[in-house]
């Protein structure tokens, strides 16, 4: 294995693919949590959208209704967690496990068909310019177009929170649900939203997974990235950038340590497994310090039940 | 425009208690007007009634002759009716600005602009761009009162908004408040504080139990006549005979006291000297931050420091930690009653239990004796007169009063030989406030001791056998307090001196 220039470039291009679902999960939860709601259900939202985005695939033969439809299917799953923790006042921490335990059951059973089925090839764009440019070539192009929204979506996601109005109203959610209800806003409608939203993003995670990284349905194929997902946007203390950053050492760690096993170096496997968890922390950690931006960025609220007084 | 704002026949009802009861009221701009009550008079209820916050069972509110329907705090906002809540509606975590700007329909440039005039016009200095948690809690309140003079409102709720502000930060609202008047602002004042709606207020409504008892000019009040219908009863006017007997036994005696602290919000002790006699209520005055934090600790056995003498009962106990204290019959009850002295989360009999001193037998080889526990507290609560007799009750939902008296009876059923209290009556209503005086009175005529650090200088005056003043850390001379002034302490306090 020669490690010359294009080979690095490869590398990269597959770190960034391997760090897609994560980043589109964080962020999707990142946004819910800021509204102040702890849905533990990320897992089990990513399963679902990935099944039933290559349930829909295969019967449609559609790609596009089968990355719309994964994304619905996530607000559908999201909508029950949303119903129970907002409307019905239970815990949020029981009802996201909950949801995790019941996706994955659920689309073990969905998927019972479509094991073995062979995947549809996903169109990527720019395919010419990927061979034609050394480096930069595999890294910048010759990817999915959920690929280029997932990057694009951190930044999204910090504008909408710092630049916007609703940014700001779901912010304000987070920190004092009592005070943003007595200034009139519809805390629950807010939470709904965003509940939603997290909901959405998971579901293409997931299908991001199934149609895209590698096209198929195995059962359970999300391997607690909806996990990881959730520890990242705690590690990354809720700032979209420290997601993205998080998603690519963890992507990129992973990446490194399997061709690490490949090459046979002498360090035990269990201990390179465990290298992407261990630095995404470290690194995380790090990089987010600053007690003063923690305090700021962390939404007050989060987890806690909020009902309006009548 | 002149504003008339009038309630009508209001009445909410919740589980167990009337809340409000009728009320009728009637308010015009041009004065501030003064709702008066204990805790739990039905104040606040009616207040967020006027806010939207809550709806009532009954009754109606009119604003110049129009019947509004509040049935959120959206509709109290498009009536012009602007609410400043006792705990703060801010977010804590977003800039004063966007704080601001969550509920402007103006774009961020103009309400800037504003947000500006209406700082230079009262005199208000605040960075609009930090985040709210870096501010006092005096400017908390401007940017929540800003926040309603952005809606040009008609009317201003203010809803105890002195509970949290320093004495300088109080007369700088009063200020404020005057020129909203003036303006043409019609001003409801909430508050128990009797003195504030003397020089402050035009008129005064009282408040008991859900129900308006008193509706009168406040030039023809007194803190006294105030009292007592806020009360419903003639409140015992309480002084204390003064016992100084030079031949006591000093039971009590500090020495070489120093305490060096890195944290910027620590006050040093310097060489604090002190002692108490038997029977005797030890007074130590100073304006709040000036080391009474500090010197509690000390003395309760939370901090440790080095090469100090206490000897308590012929005792040194300067090492002992607060456990231990309590088991040589020393009593503690700290300023801050939610925090420090009881679990909100947990039940009264179990807060009654977190004091367990060796006497008592709650405990039973590693096992909760609950069944004694329970009984005990059941005692606590009737010998205190607390309001409940509900031991399984969470402590949380006690009001501020009963808790410090369920808290001073957990304290005082050991018969301590030496109770150390601070503030002891921050923030209570004055039929409670009458209640612990008397209590704390009551320990000193049994021949126990007290040590009463306060912020009150009238409380002090009542209770204390000699005054100390404590200021930057260091303590006055000791006074006797019959030849202690109002005036004389208020020097002390400001860093003055006398002789």
């Amino acid at each position: 294995m020669s490690l010359d220039i294009s080979f690095i470039g490869i590398l990269i291009g597959s770190i960034m693919a391997s760090s897609v679902p994560l980043i589109l999960a964080a962020s999707g939860e990142l946004i819910t949590e800021r509204s102040g709601v702890l849905n533990l259900g990320v897992e089990g939202m990513m399963i679902i959208g990935a099944i039933s985005g290559f349930a829909l695939m295969v019967i449609t033969d559609n790609l596009f209704i089968a990355i719309v439809g994964s994304m619905f299917s996530g607000v559908i799953i999201s909508l029950i967690f949303g119903f129970l923790t907002q409307s019905l006042l239970t815990n949020h921490v029981a009802t996201g496990l909950a949801l995790t335990i019941f996706g994955i059951g659920l689309s073990a059973m969905l998927g019972k068909n479509f094991v073995g089925i062979p995947g549809k090839e996903f169109p990527i764009l720019f395919s010419s310019l990927r061979e034609s440019i050394p480096f930069f070539g595999p890294i910048l192009f010759g990817h999915s177009i959920v690929l280029y929204f997932a990057f694009a979506l951190p930044f999204l996601t910090n504008y909408f929170l710092k630049k916007t109005k609703l940014g700001l109203v779901v912010r304000a959610v987070g920190d004092s649900p009592v005070s943003a209800s007595n200034q009139g806003i519809n805390v629950i409608i807010v939470r709904y939203c965003c509940i939603l939203y997290g909901g959405a993003m998971c579901g293409l995670a997931g299908a991001y997974l199934s149609l895209i990284y590698t096209p198929q349905w195995i059962e359970n194929m999300t391997a607690g990235r909806g996990w990881i997902a959730l520890a990242l946007v705690v590690f990354a203390t809720w700032s979209p950038i420290k997601v993205l950053i998080g998603a690519l050492i963890f992507g990129g760690i992973t990446i490194l340590q399997l061709h690490m096993q490949a090459i046979g170096f002498r360090i035990p496997v269990q201990f390179l497994s465990a290298l992407p968890y261990l630095m995404t922390i470290i690194v995380l950690v790090v990089i987010s310090r600053d007690s003063r931006k923690i305090k700021l960025n962390t939404p007050t609220s989060l987890g806690r039940i909020f009902y309006k007084e009548k | 425009m002149a504003t008339d704002l009038r309630i009508s026949n209001i009445s909410k009802i919740y589980p167990g208690c009337v809340a409000n009861d009728n009320v009728s009221l009637q308010f015009k701009s041009g004065k501030i007007y003064a709702l008066l009550g204990e805790n739990g008079a039905g104040k606040s209820t009616l207040v967020k009634i006027l806010s939207g916050v809550i709806s009532p069972d009954n009754g109606e509110v009119f604003l110049n002759e129009k019947n509004l329907k509040l049935s959120s705090p959206l509709d109290a906002k498009k009536n012009k009716i602007g609410m400043v809540f006792q705990h703060f509606n801010l977010f804590e975590t977003l800039s004063v600005f966007e704080n601001l700007s969550i509920d402007a329909t103006e774009d961020n440039k103009s309400l800037r602009v504003r947000i500006n005039e209406i700082l230079k016009k009262y005199n208000f200095s605040i960075d609009l761009d930090v985040p709210v948690l870096n501010l006092s809690a005096g400017q908390k309140q401007k940017v929540e009162i800003i926040r309603c003079l952005l809606r040009s409102p008609k009317v201003l709720i203010m809803d105890e908004p002195t509970s949290v502000l320093t004495e300088q930060e109080t007369e700088e609202l009063f200020i404020s408040l005057k020129k909203f008047c003036d303006e043409g602002i019609l001003i409801i004042y909430i508050t128990h504080k009797l003195k504030e709606v003397l020089s402050l207020c035009d008129e005064v409504a009282v408040m008991r139990k859900g129900k308006v008892v008193s509706v009168s000019q406040t030039q023809n009040e007194k803190v006294e006549t105030l009292a007592n219908k806020m009360v419903g009863q003639k409140l015992a006017k309480i002084k204390k005979k003064i016992n100084i007997s030079k031949n006591k036994d000093e039971i009590f005696k500090v020495k070489h006291l120093n305490f060096y602290s890195d944290d910027p919000f620590e006050t040093n002790l310097v060489n604090l000297n002190f002692s108490v006699k038997k029977g005797e209520c030890l007074g130590i005055a100073g304006i709040s931050g000036n080391g009474q934090n500090e010197l509690f600790q000390i003395l309760s056995g939370e901090i440790i420091t080095p090469d100090t003498s206490i000897i308590f009962r012929n005792k040194e106990i300067a090492k002992l930690n607060p456990k231990q204290r309590r088991e040589y019959l020393m009593a503690f009850s700290p300023e801050d009653r939610i925090s420090q002295a009881a679990v909100p989360e947990l039940k009264i009999y179990e807060n009654v239990a977190l004091n367990n001193f060796k006497s008592s037998n709650f405990f039973e080889k590693g096992l909760v004796n609950e069944r004694k526990i329970k009984e005990h507290s059941k005692k606590i609560l009737s010998d205190f007169s607390v309001n409940t007799d509900n031991v399984e009750l969470k402590s949380q939902f006690l009001s501020g009063g009963n808790l410090q008296k369920l808290i001073l009876g957990r304290e005082l059923i050991t018969a301590p030989e030496l109770l150390i209290c601070y503030n002891p009556t921050w923030g209570l209503d004055v039929g409670a406030i009458n209640y612990i005086h008397e209590t704390l009175i009551k320990i000193n005529n049994q021949e126990k001791s007290t040590i009463l650090i306060s912020t009150d200088t009238e409380e002090l005056l009542k209770l204390s056998d000699r005054i100390a003043v404590i200021y930057k850390g260091k303590l006055s001379k000791i006074m006797p307090s019959e030849e202690v002034t109002p005036e004389k302490l208020g020097l002390l306090m400001g860093g003055g001196s006398i002789d």
